[in-house]
């Protein structure tokens, strides 16, 4: 089985079915908890685990998508872009929002360790969880955090976002598509901005702008630290 | 063509943007400052969007698809996930929820009191 799973066409034709299949659920079932991204990276991993398939295998194919990434998140540029009077005009509440959003991701999180807790290695691992994955990375090396702990919060923060982003809008009230893009992707960086791109043109460029101006203010606000 | 001169343009545009993350004397990633670049090649007019329109559509709207081997390495800490599920859930569900709360609400109170000021100098 081992030696079957080792071309990179398995983990890229694992990870675009198992995709599809969740699709298909979030379609048949028009549930937010059934996301197509959830749906897939669990399939995936438990393929990987059922049949004992050493993740680097899986990996082969899986650093080829993973590759898509730094484009995919360039390109956000082009609906900036498209945006770009509604940045002009904005630009300060924008701002304002950014680092609001980001001083409370940062302070609760400290907060919160805390209350429950947690040594100082495992609270500076979650610090940085909102902001995109490289720049958490860096910010938690940075003051001694274990980063798979960092890559585990951020991911899964992720997830949360893109599978929540939906109920916060309703949750809060957020009629504006602006407001709703920035938020999504303050709290929940390049994953949320994921599901941001499908609510909405709007919610999308405003999303991926806020992954940007969040993870800059996140950096200068670790220095503090 | 069209396509692989697209892939070309956004490529080179990563590539670039690698060069740049690698001279930087602090940490910053490459798909941010790539970002950056990009938007800064389309507002001088160095680049036009038709030059990207269809390879950067097929790019932002499979974006959930390209993260799916991000989340499946956490394969690789589920020990780190068992010790600590609890606190990892509560804390990752509570501060997702504040900051997005506290984004949108302070984006609004921003744009009121712009408003706000704006109608009393009329």
């Amino acid at each position: 089985m081992k030696e079957l799973c080792m071309y990179p066409s398995f983990g890229i034709a694992l990870s675009i079915l198992t995709f599809w299949i969740g699709i298909k659920i979030q379609k048949k079932t028009k549930m937010i908890i059934c996301n197509p991204l959830l749906i897939a990276i669990i399939l995936c991993i438990g393929v990987l685990l059922i049949f004992k398939i050493p993740y680097e295998s899986y990996n082969q194919g899986g650093e080829i998508i993973n590759m898509f990434l730094g484009p995919a998140t360039a390109c956000l540029a082009v609906s900036i872009y498209t945006k770009l009077e509604l940045l002009k005009k904005n630009w300060l509440p924008i701002l304002v929002g950014c680092t609001a959003g980001s001083a409370t991701s940062m302070i609760s999180v400290l907060l919160l360790c805390r209350l429950m807790g947690l040594d100082e290695t495992m609270t500076m691992s979650l610090v940085p969880k909102s902001v995109t994955t490289p720049i958490a990375v860096s910010i938690s090396s940075g003051h001694n955090g274990v980063v798979p702990v960092t890559v585990v919060a951020v991911i899964f923060t992720g997830i949360l976002g893109s599978i929540l982003a939906p109920a916060f809008i309703r949750l809060f009230r957020v009629k504006d598509p602006m407001v709703a893009g920035l938020s999504i992707g303050a709290c929940s960086h390049a994953m949320g901005t994921s599901k941001a791109i499908e609510l909405g043109e709007t919610e999308g460029a405003m999303s991926g702008l806020a992954i940007g101006i969040c993870g800059i203010i996140t950096v200068l606000f670790s220095m503090l630290l | 063509m069209k396509i692989i001169k697209q892939i070309g343009i956004i490529f080179s545009i990563c590539w670039l943007s690698q060069v740049i993350e690698y001279l930087l004397p602090f940490a910053f990633p490459a798909s941010v400052i790539g970002m950056v670049l990009l938007f800064l090649c389309l507002l001088t007019g160095v680049l036009k969007i038709e030059h990207i329109q269809e390879k950067s559509d097929f790019l932002l709207s499979n974006m959930a698809f390209f993260f799916i081997p991000a989340g499946v390495s956490m394969i690789n800490y589920l020990d780190i996930l068992k010790s600590n599920a609890i606190q990892l859930i509560l804390i990752c569900v509570i501060t997702t929820v504040l900051t997005f709360g506290v984004t949108s609400f302070s984006i609004r109170f921003t744009m009121g009191l712009m408003n706000k000021r704006k109608g009393s100098e009329k």
